[in-house]
């Protein structure tokens, strides 16, 4: 993974610790509006944050989130994901042939 | 004489003693680990929230954020004073009380009106045996302090300040700063005020809602997390503080004991020396 350069440095940090330092290529964030996608090279950006399940695809793996009372912030390619509630759920393997981000 | 039989009967009751202090002692320590961990855990949560801020706050945004409002002057301040449950710690509540009571001073000094509000049973106690108002009181907040506990604390001192009902907040709490050193503190926590020079919104990006519905959001979130941390550094420094007061329990309890073991060799050997002198008195008084 860390051999191709066109990831996002991810970071999920919630008052009780930091629940995800790592890479990753594509996320899905629970707006306050409704779902929002990230990929490499996204324009920088600060956005409320909904209740619900945050995914993240890094290589195979997927990992999953619920957050809530947060919001999630894009500078250049490193996304910081701020809330007061960020649990682990169970994460999984990314489908073959499926994208985990639509 | 019964003399060596007290002396022993006080040795058993200074070493029942000490073996609880040990056990809380140990108890203090262990729970002195875990709470150290969630006060380093909460701290990048706190430098990130803090840097965004600054990073949203404008100056003409000041204005629109009433929780950003800067009072001309104080006439009602709150004071959240945090302590423990339990004691056995020593000076720790005390200290805190201490500071409290300085801040209630000054305020009155300074003609301001207070809403005192106590989390811990001990200063909770201390206040109501003097027959101090308090605005409120918590004494269920356990030794593992959640976001929640802090929001129920903070957020209807905030809503007080957002709505004009009081212009300045303080938190007296420890502030865990190591494990020797957890001074009480006295903390202003609202108005929030961002220094000029630390302002930094920069016009490129995108902000979704605009950045003052983003602020008005996330500075309840700060304020939270200043009594959240409040909560987890007074929680640790309360174990310390235990840990030493116990420490010191325990070390007393050995001198006691090595002391008084002392004493009651030097009596039992008197008693036998004094029981050969009567039994040679005895058979002296025989052989005649």
């Amino acid at each position: 993974m860390s051999s191709d350069p066109r990831v996002l440095r991810v970071s999920i940090i919630s008052p009780a610790g930091i629940g995800y330092e790592g890479e990753a290529e594509a996320i899905v964030a629970p707006a306050y509006d409704g779902q929002l996608g990230i990929l490499y090279g996204h324009a920088p950006m600060m956005v409320l944050l909904g209740e619900g399940e945050l995914r993240l695809r890094a290589g195979r793996s997927l990992h999953r989130f619920h957050v809530a009372r947060g919001f999630l912030q894009v500078v250049e390619n490193e996304v910081t994901v701020l809330a007061e509630e960020a649990r682990a759920l169970e994460g999984g393997e990314v489908p073959s042939g499926q994208e985990a981000a639509h | 004489m019964a003399k060596a039989r007290d002396i022993q009967r006080r040795i058993g009751s200074i070493k029942s003693t000490r073996k609880i202090t040990r056990t809380m002692e140990m108890v203090a320590t262990s729970k002195l680990r875990r709470a150290t961990q969630r006060v380093e855990q909460a701290r990048p949560y706190a430098v990130k929230l803090q840097e965004v801020i600054e990073r949203l706050v404008a100056p003409d945004l000041v204005e629109l954020q009433p929780i950003l409002r800067q009072p001309e002057r104080i006439a009602r301040s709150a004071v959240v004073l945090i302590t423990s449950n339990r004691g056995l710690c020593g000076a720790f509540n005390t200290n805190l009380i201490r500071a409290a009571r300085e801040l209630l001073d000054r305020a009155e000094r300074d003609r301001i009106e207070v809403d005192l509000h106590v989390v811990g049973r001990k200063a909770v106690n201390f206040f109501r045996f003097r027959g101090v108002e308090m605005a409120s009181t918590r004494t269920d907040i356990s030794d593992a302090p959640t976001a929640e506990d802090a929001r129920s604390i903070i957020e209807p001192v905030a809503r007080q300040f957002v709505a004009g009902e009081v212009d300045a907040v303080y938190l007296v709490y420890s502030e865990f700063r190591s494990i020797m050193r957890t001074p009480p503190v006295a903390r202003q926590v609202l108005p929030v005020f961002v220094p000029e020079e630390r302002v930094r919104s920069g016009p490129w990006y995108i902000l979704d809602p605009s950045a003052d519905e983003i602020l008005s959001r996330v500075l309840p979130l700060y304020i939270i997390n200043a009594g959240y941390r409040a909560l987890v550094e007074t929680a640790a420094a309360e174990q310390g503080a235990r840990r030493t007061a116990m420490k010191n329990a325990t070390d007393n309890a050995d001198d006691l004991t090595n002391n008084l073991t002392r004493l009651y060799n030097r009596a039992r050997q008197a008693e036998i020396t004094q029981q050969i002198a009567e039994i040679m008195g005895g058979s002296e008084a025989l052989v005649d």
